[in-house]
């Protein structure tokens, strides 16, 4: 029973996370219909910032997202602006290998830069841990969850009240009649890629105290993305949330009671299993 | 409209001697070339362009893009070598339980993943190439683990008694990836001439157009798959038997998978010549960087100094990035030649002959 609630509860704040990368997918997706598969590789590169924040200028990792955040959104907007823009009328098999490209581009240069060794950051209370009701939690993994949390929150104000956040969903919505009721689509569109950079870059810098840091990190959590993505429904943000934290659940659990080498396996099989019986999604509209 | 008739059909004799001529001497290469190295480069091409045509079959001619093709590399190479190494079968009885391993996983990986269109579609096709990744990776009694299987000899093969070859040079491997090659030629023209192909070419175009016409898309979407696991699980099994090694990290990684895509997309898919193109464009500049003959030639030319930090930067980093190269390639392909290679030649061949007439 113990086992149980600590793995539950470790899932549910390591899914904090997911949905903040899965968030960024769906945004993406969401406006562009673009499938953004080098976003495991944004993540990568914030962790790489983080790092390096917090090794040459001692910030830690956790207050560095305040300089990840604008930086990732930054680059994002770059990478919307000069290649992802150029390929939206263009095949979904195409848009693919295009950012399946941009992804090996950013990790096999992060690895040229800073080489493949697998890197540890290490702050005072990374390997500390916070005792709630008898069971012990990792004090980075509560401390990244509260700000996933507050992040969220703050997004869905931006989307839910604010003007570009409602054009956002306009534009996500039906991106024809958006353009006609008079929003910039294009700038819309690059808006949603630095968000979702961002996002994931966040969450690089907020998983960064308690994972290695290699260039090739990023693949194993595009392909959690997408898991999250698809099983919230592809598109829906509160789908992303719920999926995330579902499937840091599904891995915790899978990871206590099945072996931690086969908790993958778990994860994309039931990836497979709503493809197939709900490929919509929890939370996608049936014809979506 | 006579003449351009005639002219057409004088292209394709010519196409043929020229196909003949090309077969011969890569028949008779071996007998001049004393270099292991080149005929390594050259079996490594040859995989190539099985691993590319095999893909192209499926995605090329039928629109489906799968980018879990290593499952079908990977259940080759393993079915072969763990056939050899534990049960002691000779490779060449084990490639074909690779292929009927490979032809099962892909109708039942098909009959699953084939309900899906477009983008979930390729999702589907990475998520199960990675279970059977974490899998191999798993069944450390049955594969190894992260360990891999190490050959150090294979059987000598022998047919009545007499022996044919003893696999103790690069020349068998050579034969062995030519014929391979010419299969698969074969297989890709067989299936763009044929009325599978041209069910094929109309699910592609538009599927519930085809579907409509009365073509069963599970059906045909399985043979596509069907036949190109068979082909590529070839690969996977010559791959192994040349290289002697495989982990789960080389032959079922989702690097590879890309990269068997790869190969056609640089070409341009959908025709029978795009993924040997792609391979004759890849597999050199890959060596190349692989065995950092660039950072070498740059600084022997006297352009770079050893010494200097770009001298030092590219003999130890260089050899690294023969996959940003390919990473670089598919963008540049992509946003400038989506056609791949020989699309874009030829439509740059086409606007000359417009120009000029």
């Amino acid at each position: 029973m113990n086992i149980f609630v600590q793995s539950l509860i470790s899932g549910i704040l390591i899914g904090g996370v997911y949905a903040l990368i899965g968030i960024g997918l769906t945004i993406i997706f969401g406006v562009m219909r673009v499938i953004n598969f080098a976003h495991g590789d944004l993540l990568m590169i914030g962790m790489y910032g983080t790092y390096y924040l917090f090794t040459l200028f001692n910030i830690d990792p956790f207050v560095s997202i305040v300089i990840t955040i604008p930086l990732m959104f930054l680059y994002g907007a770059f990478l919307q602006k000069f290649f992802i823009n150029r390929v939206l009328g263009a095949l979904p098999q195409n848009q693919i290998l295009l950012t399946i490209g941009m992804g090996l581009v950013m990790s096999n240069a992060v690895m040229l830069a800073f080489t493949s060794d697998y890197k540890i950051l290490s702050t005072t209370y990374s390997s500390s841990s916070v005792s709630i009701l008898g069971i012990s939690i990792s004090s980075p993994l509560v401390i990244s969850f509260i700000i996933t949390a507050a992040i969220t929150a703050a997004l869905y104000w931006f989307l839910m009240k604010t003007n570009t956040g409602q054009a956002i969903r306009a534009t996500a919505q039906d991106r024809e009649a958006a353009q006609l009721m008079g929003i910039n689509v294009k700038r819309m569109s690059i808006i949603a890629f630095g968000l979702g950079a961002s996002l994931a870059g966040t969450a690089g810098a907020l998983i960064s105290p308690t994972y290695y840091i290699f260039p090739q990190v990023g693949s194993t959590f595009t392909l959690k993305a997408f898991v999250i993505t698809v099983l919230g429904g592809m598109g829906s943000i509160v789908g992303a949330t719920l999926g995330g934290i579902l499937i840091g659940v599904a891995e915790s659990l899978g990871g206590a009671y099945i072996g931690s080498g086969w908790k993958e396996v778990v994860v994309f099989v039931l990836f497979l299993l709503v493809l197939l019986f709900k490929p919509s999604g929890l939370m996608g509209k049936s014809n979506a | 409209m006579n003449a351009s008739l005639d002219n057409s059909r004088g292209n394709t004799t010519v196409n043929v001697l020229l196909g003949v001529v090309v077969i011969v001497m890569l028949f008779l290469l071996p007998k001049f070339v004393e270099s292991t190295y080149a005929l390594h480069i050259m079996i490594l091409i040859f995989i190539n362009i099985v691993m590319g045509s095999s893909w192209n079959i499926l995605g090329g001619y039928t629109g489906q893009y799968s980018v879990g093709h290593s499952a079908y590399f990977g259940m080759g190479a393993y079915t072969t070598m763990m056939l050899m190494q534990f049960r002691q079968i000779p490779p060449w009885y084990g490639l074909w339980a690779g292929m009927l391993a490979a032809l099962v996983i892909a109708l039942i990986i098909g009959s699953i993943c084939f309900r899906l269109r477009g983008p979930y579609f390729v999702l589907a096709s990475i998520a199960v190439a990675e279970i059977f990744r974490v899998s191999a990776l798993n069944l450390k009694d049955v594969t190894n683990g992260a360990e891999g299987i190490l050959i150090t000899e294979i059987p000598p093969l022998t047919i009545g008694g007499t022996v044919i070859t003893d696999f103790a040079s690069k020349v068998p491997f050579y034969y062995t990836g030519l014929v391979f090659v010419l299969l698969i030629i074969l297989a890709t023209w067989l299936v763009q001439h044929s009325k599978l192909g041209y069910f094929f070419q109309a699910i592609r175009e538009d599927q519930d157009a085809a579907h409509s016409l009365g073509i069963n898309l599970t059906i045909y979407k399985n043979a596509a798959l069907g036949i190109s696991a068979i082909f590529t699980s070839l690969a996977g099994s010559l791959y192994a038997l040349y290289v002697g090694f495989i982990d789960p990290s080389t032959v079922l990684s989702l690097e590879l998978s890309v990269s068997i895509v790869l190969i056609c997309i640089i070409g341009g898919i959908g025709t029978i010549f795009g993924p040997v193109i792609g391979a004759l464009v890849l597999v050199p500049l890959s060596e190349a960087l692989r065995s950092n003959l660039i950072g070498e030639s740059l600084i022997s030319s006297g352009l770079v100094k050893a010494e200097s930090t770009l001298g030092h930067f590219l003999t130890e980093n260089l050899s690294h990035a023969h996959v940003l190269i390919y990473g670089v390639l598919v963008v540049v392909v992509i946003l400038f030649m989506p056609d791949g290679v020989l699309g874009f030649f030829k439509a740059l061949a086409a606007k000359k002959r417009k120009e000029a007439a």
